[in-house]
């Protein structure tokens, strides 16, 4: 008895530790809607703070002070002001996407305005932080202990406080359920959640510093994986409960005390103990409550398109919405023009009709961008000379790189396409079904491990093993989607990261998986005579893999699994209601992607010449999301071109002086900020620009040529009944409501790979 | 019946005949409808074509449905009506799967569906909409369509999809055309669901659940948030569709001249019971029920 408690009385101020993160992230989460992964990235930027102050000779008391109630809640201010106010009501991956962009950027934004990691070990705020203060059943507690423990107890006690008794609390509560709601009820909703981030952000500052002196040295590292403990307490407390958190907390700090104490030495001790969280997220996640995204006005009265983040969200993805061109542009799928002319048959009067749409079309896309026009805007973007020219560029690329591009650009390049291959194996999961992957590098990590054991222990070629890799790793997809069908959003993504630190610390330490640090060794492939050794021949064999791949999500995109596909992003109740059997197609669309995943993972692997688990942990797949999202999830081209950034970037950064190596995190989290503006991604914006600039000289050239707007033969009709003389399509509020929004159907509809 | 009413206080006024599953008897003959006679709760049950019988559901302590019969024949339109949380929507979701009664079967053309999930209940030829509209985001009105086809086509895995470019067929096509025209729809058939009229949006989810040609469509207060020129279009749909198709309709409303226009019986739903079944004429000219449901004895 006395060995549990000497066990679990040490745990007591971990749980504590954990529990500062829970409650944070649930506070912020009640109050705003938003889960905040950067809630760690927070903390350590005002811990980084407090030490610098300190070694610069601050008194302790004031260094803790401007870091936490000044800096802190500064921080929080800016990110809700800038960021997270917009996305309040968006879908859960609009929401998700600048947290983690954050929770990667923020530290190296902090690091590098502090010139470099502090020298001094982080000191602690009040007590000392060594000595020791008392004794609980013998064990004696130490100064850093009691002052974590104490902090944590108090802050609960007071924010729940602050939640229950006073009107600021009961307005977060409500501002979260329905935020215009609530201002017609004559509260201020920006102010709400101003004050929640101000709150939250305290807290991640006090956090931070009381955390700082656990640890020898500053390391963000630290602050994530703390992050992870705190949001299994989070989930415990089912997103809601504040005291629940504090408890599930110190459970779970005493918890992993006790395992590390009883477990024997080797793989299950050291790989338990960092797992536990997965399976209390496993456990847990089921139950959690998650916020409903859409408004309780919805039912009676439809909700404005004003939401930035929700309207353009859903369409970022949306690689179905096909146009309805006619005339002369090229229709994205020849199905849709022959539904149109059946319906304009079986409708007879089309004139009037399209008219009539080709205004309501107008209409629409002044106010959402969802009209008609959008459509006419795609089949420009597809039309012949725009894919002309985006061959021409994909051909000179190429041509370039088999003959003059350096050989370290050629390698990137060829890094650029393993990339884009597991890019792409998210555009199906997270772009065409809406299920969101924070595991998309543990597939692709074992698909390469996969590939490399077989190569190395049988000697099967790696071009087989490339295959199996990817069908094991299919087999992992498979085995992630069983236990989380009944999860969607938040709490799917939380699972999928929770499976990633599993896979970290007990699938691939193991010598037949990915051999712990030393990695496996993953040859180039041979089929017969062809070596694939040469930088060229390899570069020519990464284009192939992605051409095929790239074929197969189009064709799933394309066809009736692409169709049920969105219709369970759009909304699985319906799909179910519609006859849709989402757990099989979800399973199925897991299974797809891993397996696709697993093939970018041996790709990369085969370039590199070896693969180490490092090189494809939780973190990765935490960037990989957030780069494709970024670039853009809705198309093939979109997945294509973030491989290649992200390849080019790291490429560039390596030549970066020492003080900005971690610029290119900053990088991707500046980019969250476009991202809550265009969440359909960088690539369809990109579009859409070019789609603005054709439409405005089309415009130009009808005025000069045919004031009266009857350039149908340029223009093609906006309704659904295309009506001859329908000039609605080139209306200004038409053209500017297509950008956005056409860009990303028109991205992937065409026939580019 | 002219007195329009549109919206009910809740739970008012006190509770009379309460006698669960064997309310007044009645030979009814109603207006568009296949004309059946029929004695509630006790019909022969090889002729009907969904019976639920002894369904319960409580949440926590709140009792939504209590020890409920229902039933439905084919081609047959039955109204439910009821006050705010007499546990309308519970039936519903009950009978189509999304919440599981605690107690109770139910029987779909013979056949046990308490079971079966709610994808495969669909599949079976039982159509819905929702009280509050759950579309697909981001698509089209015509993907809408498109996907309610092509849901129910087959049930083999969609391998099809890669060797060969996945367009819909011939008379997947002429379907979508045919139920845009039938719902006046073609003016917005490209058009992505997220802008669209409360109005537009109904319909929508009306054209869904009847693309699979369901012999019993289940609509949750389908004209909530329209106007009356919406409605009396709603309507006019709805005979239309029982007309050509045959379809049972089960209709969950407030607005009670859709319900005497639409439907050959009535329900009167309160506290999980059901407290009244008959004609329209009948049940709403029945001082009891007027008083409980719409808070009046005249």
């Amino acid at each position: 008895m006395t060995t549990l408690l000497d066990y679990a009385i040490p745990g007591v101020p971990f749980g504590c530790v954990f529990a500062l993160m829970a409650v944070g992230l649930v506070l912020t989460y009640k109050a705003s809607g938003v889960f905040n992964l950067a809630f760690g990235a927070q903390a350590f930027v005002s811990s980084l703070a407090f030490v610098s102050f300190v070694e610069d000779g601050w008194p302790r008391w004031l260094a803790g002070v401007v870091s936490i109630v000044v800096l802190g809640p500064a921080l929080g201010l800016v990110l809700d002001r800038v960021l997270f106010r917009r996305v309040r009501t968006a879908s859960p991956l609009v929401k998700l996407v600048p947290a983690l962009g954050l929770l990667i950027a923020l530290p190296q934004v902090a690091l590098i305005v502090a010139g470099s990691t502090p020298d001094i070990a982080p000191p602690s705020l009040v007590f000392d932080a060594q000595r020791v203060y008392l004794h609980v059943a013998s064990v004696p507690i130490s100064g850093l202990e009691l002052s974590v423990t104490a902090a944590t107890v108090a802050v609960v006690v007071a924010l729940v406080g602050v939640f229950r008794f006073t009107p600021i609390g009961l307005e977060m509560r409500a501002v979260v359920e329905s935020p215009r709601m609530t201002e017609l009820a004559g509260v201020n909703a920006g102010v709400v959640s101003a004050v929640a981030w101000v709150l939250s952000s305290c807290l991640a500052g006090l956090a931070g510093v009381l955390l700082a002196p656990l640890y020898a040295q500053l390391d963000p590292q630290n602050y994530t994986v703390l992050l992870v403990w705190g949001i299994a307490a989070a989930v415990v407390a089912r997103f809601a409960s504040l005291p629940v958190a504090l408890l599930a907390g110190i459970g779970l700090g005493i918890g992993q005390q006790v395992l590390a104490g009883y477990l024997p030495a080797g793989i299950l001790a050291t790989g338990l103990r960092p797992s536990l969280p997965f399976f209390v997220l496993l456990a847990f996640l089921p139950f959690a409550r998650q916020r409903q995204v859409d408004d309780p006005l919805a039912g009676c009265d439809p909700p404005p398109t004003a939401l930035v983040g929700e309207a353009t969200g859903y369409r970022a993805a949306n690689l179905l919405a096909r146009p309805s061109g006619d005339g002369t542009s090229q229709p994205v799928a020849g199905w849709h023009r022959a539904l149109t002319a059946r319906v304009r048959r079986s409708a007879g009067g089309a004139g009037a009709g399209g008219a009539g749409a080709g205004g309501a079309g107008a209409g629409g896309a002044g106010a959402g961008g969802a009209g008609s026009p959008v459509h006419g805007a795609v089949d420009r973007l597809t039309s012949r000379p725009t894919l002309v020219v985006a061959w021409g560029i994909g051909g000179l690329a190429v041509l370039s790189a088999l003959t003059w591009v350096p050989n370290v650009w050629l390698v990137t390049m060829t890094q650029g396409i393993a990339f884009a291959v597991i890019f792409v194996s998210l555009t199906l999961l997270t772009g065409m079904s809406g299920q969101i992957s924070l595991c998309q590098a543990s597939f692709a990590g074992l698909g390469g491990f996969v590939a490399g054991q077989l190569a190395s222990h049988f000697g099967t070629s790696v071009l087989v093993g490339m295959v199996l890799g990817g069908a094991v790793a299919a087999v992992l997809g498979v085995i992630v989607a069983l236990p989380t069908l009944r999860l969607a959003g938040l709490p799917l993504a939380l699972a999928t990261l929770a499976f990633a630190l599993l896979a970290d610390n007990m699938l691939f330490p193991n010598s037949w998986v990915g051999n712990g640090a030393t990695g496996v060794t993953v040859p180039r492939p041979e089929l017969g005579p062809v070596s694939f050794n040469g930088s060229h021949a390899f570069f020519v064999l990464a284009l192939v893999v992605l051409a095929l791949v790239a074929a197969v999500v189009r064709a799933v995109g394309q066809g009736r699994m692409g169709r049920l596909l969105a219709a369970m992003r759009g909304s699985e109740l319906a799909s179910v209601s519609t006859g849709i059997d989402v757990h099989r197609l979800r399973v199925v669309a897991f299974a797809l992607s891993a397996g696709l995943a697993g093939v970018g993972g041996a790709l990369y692997g085969s370039l590199e010449g070896s693969l180490s688990p490092d090189a494809f942990n939780y973190q990765f797949s935490l960037v990989f999301l957030v780069v494709a999202a970024i670039v853009g999830l809705g198309s093939v081209s979109g997945a294509v071109v973030a491989g290649l950034v992200f390849a080019a970037l790291q490429t560039e950064v390596a030549t970066f002086p020492a003080r900005f190596s971690g610029i290119l995190p900053v990088v991707f989290g500046l980019a969250t900020l476009s991202y809550t503006r265009h969440p359909e991604g960088v690539v369809d914006f990109l579009g859409g620009g070019v789609l603005r600039f054709l439409a405005r000289r089309r415009r130009g050239d009808r005025s000069d040529g045919a004031p009266d707007g009857s350039g149908t033969d340029v223009v093609p009709a906006a309704g659904w009944a295309p009506a001859v003389g329908a000039p609605a399509a080139t209306s200004p509020a038409g053209a500017s409501g297509g950008v956005a929004v056409g860009g990303s159907a028109g991205a992937d509809g065409g026939s580019r790979p | 019946m002219t007195e329009p009413v549109v919206a009910t206080p809740a739970g008012s006024g006190p509770i009379v005949t309460r006698s669960a599953g064997s309310g007044p008897t009645v030979t009814r003959s109603a207006g568009s409808g296949p004309t059946v006679t029929r004695s509630a709760g006790s019909g022969p049950e090889a002729e009907e074509l969904l019976v639920a019988r002894g369904i319960s559901k409580a949440f926590g302590g709140v009792v939504a449905l209590s020890e409920l019969d229902f039933e439905v024949a084919p081609g047959e339109a039955v109204g439910i009506v009821g006050p705010n949380g007499a546990g309308k929507t519970t039936l519903f979701n009950c009978l189509l799967g999304v919440v599981p009664p605690d107690t109770g079967t139910v029987t779909f053309e013979g056949r046990r569906i308490d079971r079966l999930p709610v994808w495969r209940r669909s599949r079976l030829g039982i159509g819905r909409t929702f009280q509050r509209v759950e579309l697909f985001h981001g698509m089209t009105v015509a993907d809408h369509l498109l996907v309610a086809v092509q849901a129910r086509s087959s049930g083999r895995l969609h391998l099809s999809d890669l060797l060969r470019r996945g367009g819909p067929g011939e008379e997947e096509l002429a379907a979508v055309a045919s139920m845009l025209a039938l719902l006046g729809l073609e003016d917005v058939a490209d058009r992505l669901v997220d802008g669209l009229s409360l109005g537009h949006a109904r319909l929508v989810e009306l054209g869904r659940a009847l693309m699979g040609s369901p012999r019993l469509l289940m609509l949750d207060e389908p004209s909530s948030g329209l106007d009356v020129h919406e409605t009396e279009r709603l309507a006019g749909i709805l005979a239309d569709v029982r007309r050509r198709q045959g379809t049972a309709v089960v209709l969950v409303e407030h607005d009670l001249e859709l319900v005497e226009e639409v439907v050959d019986r009535l329900c009167v739903l309160d506290f999980g019971r059901m407290i009244a079944v008959g004609s329209v004429d009948d049940v709403l000219a029945n001082t009891e029920v007027r008083r409980a449901y719409l808070g009046t004895g005249a």
